[in-house]
């Protein structure tokens, strides 16, 4: 079947942080990434929203690595292709993107949905992963049902941060364009992650990860809960975990520069 | 042709639920605690009453819906309460405003009930076709982002099944079933009336003027059920259609007593119950992710951005905006006529039926009076529904289908031990017919 192009659409800009991004075609969806610094290459898989922007984690991140941000397909500037469906779609997307930009041994972090991905795409492809940190993931079922994010709405700030003073710079405007923008990043999160939640056959795989991983947990995350990052730490062959005091979900919101530094350090002792 | 046709509708709401400064949603999230199954076989069985009882007043047709997790109403398994109905009716058109298609893996099962049903009933029913509300994906194991695409695949499966001799292999983006050959297959053809109700997606309305369905609104003012329907002749125009005005159908809660002052008596508190509290949801469990494209979320955010929420509307507001209509009999037809029938252009009202908390026995004398003062104003001479001046889609008795049908087309034989042939079933317990069977000289009956 022939690779089928998808046009990129106009979308609004924050009014905080944005920068215009780079764009890679990866067979046929146009991939925004944002890049910035000097030294080992770094990937960050963000999660399920805040996208379009440079945020301070980013900026604290490339003062000591390559540090390259991508935007999911169906996420920021990155259009959706109507065929996607599933993680597997983003594992060889993202394939695919590497190999373009050259990128061999990869040292990926992945945050909440982002850690998600970055799991998937280790358990398929180990030997291409150097390092793997996921911050907050999802993707393995806990032994509690999670509350339902799809329900929260408006109310999803006060899920996912403790200090809502980190959210302010980074929440959408509430115009009709941002509000309709981000339903349609929603709407790529639910073709991917309405139903089920997790995936049971990821966690089955993961032993198949045997480079150095690191699960940076929040103290009090109470949209995707800290089991799932102990679950993931035990079942990753070589992992260990640290907590980030004080902060909900929005670990490297609310605690950029330490969560920044806990994985400059780990990849620096730990990267081939 | 009557200028108007009335049909009753029944959600089997459950008013026993906390008040609304004390329940945040009576959708998804109310526990179900609240219901209790002593009260629900009331509950139940008053409306169901109801249901049947549009046939002897008179109406034109009798409706049910499906909802899910939610006291708005107890219909989840909606083709149930028809079967109910069904069997309490003897001619009037039963309607299924359900069933809600993307939420089930196996659209088959839909074909093959409303099949039964259409069967059983003699023709009698008229299959809606429903996305659901966004509400009813948050208790189900469907994404609200595929409710689109597992809607129109489903009824594309489901048209077929109905249309086309199985078996047939279905092997689509959403469903692939090898071998779909739904035993029975309806009595209406090319297939039963389809309905498909709307909150002004033009994919909707586009769909209906090209298949030739009935479109129907739900619970929103008339300035906007208007826009809806103009865009619907609009489209109509477009394409060469002529509007067909019995195929545009609107739900508006209608409550009509003895005097205009009686009747507000009467409505007010069960009518605001609807909206202050049935329909009490977060403004976003409507709309879930995916549940419209990013174009028709937009559309629909610039359209409702004008509006109150609904729990705040007054009974002032519903009244003045037309989310209901109440009043004297004549006053209420004086209302239909002009606006519905003339303005809107109209041709079906769903107004009447177990709306809100209100008990039964007020139900039925709104019915009543209603069948007797309201909707002779739409009916020609001699008062009758439309549907009983058509000829039944099946023989009223034994005699009848014998006169009409003769034989079965595909006659019945059956093997028996020790006989070479077969025999026919309507004589296999003649004595006869089995010992020259065994003798080997009764052949089979020629076939059709």
């Amino acid at each position: 079947m022939a690779i089928q192009t998808i046009a990129r659409e106009a979308v609004p800009k924050p009014r905080n942080y944005y920068t215009e991004p780079s764009f890679l075609d990866v067979e046929g969806v146009p991939t925004a990434y944002r890049r910035k610094g000097a030294g080992k290459s770094v990937v960050f898989l963000h999660g399920a929203g805040l996208t379009r922007m440079w945020l301070p984690f980013y900026e604290r991140m490339s003062a000591s690595f390559d540090f390259i941000a991508p935007e999911h397909p169906g996420f920021g500037e990155t259009p959706m292709p109507p065929w996607l469906r599933s993680f597997d779609d983003y594992v060889l997307h993202y394939h695919e993107f590497f190999r373009k930009l050259g990128l061999q041994k990869i040292n990926l972090v992945g945050f909440s949905l982002g850690g998600w991905t970055a799991a998937e795409f280790a358990s398929f492809y180990p030997d291409a992963v150097d390092t793997l940190t996921l911050i907050v993931p999802a993707g393995l079922r806990a032994d509690h049902p999670l509350p339902d994010v799809f329900q929260d709405g408006p109310d999803l700030p006060l899920r996912l941060f403790n200090d809502l003073s980190k959210a302010i710079d980074v929440a959408p405007d509430p115009t009709p364009e941002e509000i309709t923008f981000g339903y349609g990043e929603a709407t790529t999160f639910a073709r991917l992650a309405w139903t089920p939640r997790y995936n049971l056959a990821l966690e089955r795989r993961l032993h198949r990860v045997t480079a150095p991983a690191l699960v940076i947990r929040a103290e009090d995350d109470r949209l995707i809960s800290d089991e799932i990052a102990v679950k993931y730490r035990r079942a990753l062959p070589n992992a260990r975990d640290l907590i980030v005091p004080g902060t909900g979900h929005a670990a490297i919101h609310e605690e950029p520069q330490l969560v920044a530094e806990a994985i400059g350090r780990f990849i620096s002792e730990n990267a081939s | 042709m009557n200028s108007l046709d009335f049909f009753v509708f029944n959600t089997i709401h459950y008013p026993f639920i906390p008040p609304p400064e004390e329940n945040r949603s009576s959708w998804v999230t109310l526990s179900n605690k609240y219901f209790d199954p002593e009260l629900g076989y009331t509950v139940y069985n008053d409306a169901l009453e109801v249901s049947a009882s549009a046939e002897k007043f008179g109406y034109d047709g009798t409706l049910v819906n499906e909802h899910h997790a939610t006291a708005w109403g107890l219909q989840p398994a909606p083709n149930l309460s028809a079967m109910h109905i069904v069997a309490n009716t003897k001619h009037i058109p039963v309607g299924i405003i359900g069933n809600a298609l993307p939420l089930y893996n196996n659209p088959v099962r839909v074909a093959e009930e409303i099949a039964m049903l259409d069967v059983i009933s003699g023709g009698r029913i008229i299959s809606g076709f429903v996305v659901g509300t966004g509400m009813e994906y948050f208790s189900a194991p469907v994404s609200p982002a595929f409710a689109r695409e597992r809607f129109w695949e489903a009824h594309d499966l489901i048209l077929k099944a109905w249309t086309q001799e199985g078996p047939f292999a279905w092997e689509g983006e959403h469903f692939h079933i090898p071998h779909v050959n739904p035993w029975p297959r309806p009595i209406q053809k090319p297939f039963p009336e389809i309905w498909i109700p709307g909150l002004g997606s033009a994919e909707t309305i586009r769909k209906c003027v090209e298949k030739g369905y009935h479109y129907m609104t739900v619970f929103s003012p008339k300035w906007m059920v208007k826009k809806f329907f103009d865009s619907y002749r609009e489209y109509a125009e477009k394409i060469g259609v002529v509007v067909d005005r019995k195929k545009l159908k609107l739900a508006v809660m209608t409550y009509v007593a003895e005097t205009e002052a009686q009747a507000h008596r009467e409505a007010k508190a069960h009518l605001q119950w609807i909206y202050n509290t049935g329909l009490r949801h977060p403004q976003h469990y409507h709309g879930p992710p995916g549940y419209s494209t990013k174009q028709g979320f937009a559309a629909m955010m610039a359209l409702r951005g004008s509006l109150p929420e609904q729990p705040n509307l007054t009974y002032e507001e519903l009244l003045r905006d037309r989310y209901i209509i109440v009043g004297t009999p004549q006053q209420v037809g004086e209302i239909l006529h002009e606006e519905y029938v003339e303005e809107l252009g109209i041709g079906g009202l769903i107004g009447m039926g177990t709306w809100g908390s209100m008990p039964k026995w007020m139900i039925m004398k709104g019915l009543q009076l209603a069948a007797e003062e309201l909707l002779p104003l739409f009916r020609e001479k001699g008062g009758k529904p439309d549907y009983l001046k058509k000829a039944p889609l099946v023989p009223g008795s034994v005699a009848e289908r014998a006169a009409t049908f003769g034989k079965p087309k595909y006659p019945s034989l059956l093997k028996v031990d020790g006989i070479a042939g077969s025999i026919p079933r309507e004589t296999a317990h003649v004595a006869e017919v089995i010992d020259s069977a065994r003798n080997g000289k009764v052949t089979a009956p020629t076939t059709v």
